[in-house]
């Protein structure tokens, strides 16, 4: 079933229009009807069936005349001129205000487009008015998105930039219609926006895996050897090049680099090793498979390794025929079909939008390393056969984090991208989880793990809620992140919730195990954990908290906290800590 | 091949029963080809044959033999 986004705009959007369509399967717009805006922004009463999201666009052509910003404009002082700019503008977000005060819950799409005037010569000394205007603009609405987690902003003249301006605005449209964009650019606006819609409801991939012959460089190793390869040269040596510097950038932000070639091993190191023109290095790469086996088979190897879901992995091989195979064998994969010419590869992966995220947090930098440490980990744990002393020798060290304002985009952040060990996969926002969070008798926090095999991050989150009954708690998210899996750290989060619920009043704990595509690791757990399946729990504890589960779908598991034995403790013994 | 006017009309307004031969067909036919369906048909036409009407034509061309002959006198069949 498709979702509704409700679309307003300063300018007339065309409804109907086949542009439309560009918004992506599963989005259906909803259009206010021409100059509501306002009225939509304003209106204090919560929709009955409120859309998934609202997207206002704004023109500020349509609401500041030029001649409005002359006084402003005239200020020769800076400071002066952006505190006047600053106050022009602020009453046009008033509504914009108004709608992110009263309905909090709905996220909301400010994509805001100001005129291209001038000629490159009012460029040439100074900074032409609507630039002024620009930046003020700018700086009143970044303000708004550190205050509403739900607020994101779409810059629509830099995505309409790509189409060219004088092909994505047209003013015959605009006499004829009162609609600014041309077909064309009204197409850039509903695909941008389909691609924060899209990205709201699922995670950024996190795994590029690259093709090595003709992918990383020109030529096939095995046959030319490292002599014979383009890789450096000018043409499209350079355009390779730039290619793996795309690549490794993206790994500067926290996606995983890995390689499945069908290669002799040693003929690949020797490039990666031995060709002064190499950007990668073997330190780039997370896993690698290389070897005459089937790529789907190697695919599907490398995400059981990592512990990752394969539908997390971007495969680009410059070779049509081994991505028919992917496609058909491991349709989870994404395969990008990269045109022919090389030339554009690398621009084509620096835009690509599977990667793209809202926030890169601290977190995502230290990815590559997370994930070498966890193969690490996973090589010694499998030598060992005594598991709590094996456990108790890495010098595990728990943590708890708060959820603030400083670690709240990294709870959302989990809460979107945990699909495994995630009891009811629900994805917050940030302002769900700080709302969570406030409710008085709530449990809220991260788990951060540390261990001899590295620093691993805010791996985990606990988000409780009471219930009608004040002595009852619902455990309403409970996620780890997998690449800790195998320390027992579940348990460790689970005893720390539980102690704090105890604090807070609570005598009853109801947890719900949702059954979803990937989370099956996490389905013994809460039976595994103490809890009790809701048929085992005694009559009169299913008699009062049955009113409490009403609506709950799922496996439903109750503990009474007291009683409660939390198996796996005694590998956190030494380094209890809050 | 380039589609035809009446392909476009369908690919529009996929839920509409109309006579594609019926010679007074133009806005207000059926009930989703009002003045915006009609202003967002054109702009279909406009994409599909490369060509873009004036403010004069958008106000003059109401039917699809209109249409037709307009786009005959630029040289494109539809």
């Amino acid at each position: 079933m498709s979702q509704r986004i409700q679309i307003c705009g300063t300018s007339f959007l065309l409804p109907g229009n086949p542009a439309w369509s560009a918004l992506g399967q599963g989005w259906e717009p909803v259009f206010a009807g021409f100059d509501e805006w306002p009225r939509l922004l304003l209106d204090p009463v919560p929709p009955v069936d409120p859309p998934a999201a609202l997207a206002w666009v704004l023109f500020l052509e349509d609401l500041l005349p030029a001649a409005a910003l002359a006084p402003a404009l005239a200020l020769k002082d800076p400071g002066q001129r952006r505190q006047a700019l600053a106050e022009l503008l602020a009453p046009l977000l008033l509504p914009l205000d108004a709608r992110l005060a009263n309905h909090p819950q709905t996220p909301v799409i400010v994509a805001y487009s100001l005129p291209a005037v001038g000629s490159a010569i009012e460029s040439g000394r100074g900074l032409p008015a609507w630039e002024h205007a620009r930046q003020a603009l700018e700086e009143l609405l970044r303000a708004r998105v550190d205050q509403h987690p739900g607020l994101l902003l779409l810059p629509l003249d830099r995505q309409l930039a790509r189409l060219g301006l004088d092909q994505a605005f047209d003013d015959r449209n605009l006499y004829a219609a009162r609609c600014r964009l041309s077909q064309a650019g009204l197409r850039v606006l509903a695909g941008c926006l389909g691609q924060l819609l899209e990205r709201q409801k699922t995670a950024a991939k996190k795994v590029l895996v690259l093709d090595c012959d003709n992918t990383l460089w020109g030529g096939v190793v095995g046959e030319v050897g490292l002599a014979g390869l383009a890789l450096g040269q000018d043409g499209l040596g350079k355009a390779f090049q730039d290619f793996q510097r795309a690549a490794q950038d993206l790994g500067r932000t926290g996606i995983l680099l890995a390689i499945v070639s069908k290669n002799n091993e040693e003929d690949v190191w020797e490039v990666f090793d031995q060709h002064a023109g190499m950007v990668l290095t073997r330190d780039d790469l997370v896993a690698f498979k290389v070897n005459w086996r089937d790529k789907a088979s190697n695919l599907l190897e490398l995400a059981a390794d990592l512990d990752l879901g394969a539908d997390s992995f971007v495969f680009w091989d410059d070779n049509p025929l081994e991505r028919e195979v992917v496609k058909a064998r491991a349709s989870q994969v994404t395969v990008v079909d990269p045109p022919a010419d090389v030339t554009r590869w690398p621009r084509l992966l620096r835009d690509l939008p599977l990667f793209g995220r809202f926030e890169t947090t601290t977190e995502d930098a230290k990815k590559k390393a997370q994930y070498q440490a966890r193969a690490q980990f996973k090589a010694e744990q499998g030598r060992v056969v005594d598991e709590t002393g094996f456990l108790r020798s890495i010098a595990l060290k728990p943590s708890l984090v708060p959820i603030g304002q400083g670690s709240v985009a990294r709870a959302a952040q989990l809460c979107a991208k945990t699909n495994q060990f995630n009891l009811r996969v629900i994805r917050h926002t940030q302002a769900d989880i700080l709302a969570l969070a406030d409710e008085p008798g709530a449990v809220a926090f991260l788990g951060h793990l540390a261990d001899r095999f590295g620093d691993h991050g805010n791996v985990a989150l606990v988000l409780a809620r009471p219930t009608a009954d004040p002595e009852v708690a619902f455990l309403d998210s409970f996620m780890l992140s997998c690449r800790v899996l195998g320390r027992h750290f579940e348990a460790w989060m689970l005893a720390r919730a539980v102690a704090q619920l105890r604090e807070r009043g609570a005598s009853w704990l109801i947890a719900e195990f949702i059954p979803q595509k990937r989370n099956q690791v996490a389905q013994d757990f809460l039976a595994g954990h103490g809890l009790m399946p809701w048929d085992q729990a005694p009559a009169p504890a299913r008699e009062r908290l049955a009113p409490l589960c009403q609506g709950l779908g799922g496996q439903i598991h109750l503990a009474e906290l007291a009683s409660l034995t939390i198996p796996y403790l005694e590998i956190y013994d030494e380094t209890q800590a809050d | 091949m380039k589609p035809k006017l009446t392909d476009l009309l369908r690919q529009l307004f996929p839920a509409a029963v109309f006579d594609g031969q019926d010679p007074t067909l133009g806005v207000g036919s059926f009930a989703e080809w009002d003045s915006l369906g009609h202003f967002n048909f054109l702009l279909l036409v406009e994409e599909t044959f490369g060509l873009q009407f004036s403010v004069d034509e958008i106000t003059e061309l109401k039917t699809l033999a209109q249409i037709r002959e307009n786009l005959a006198a630029r040289g494109v069949e539809a």
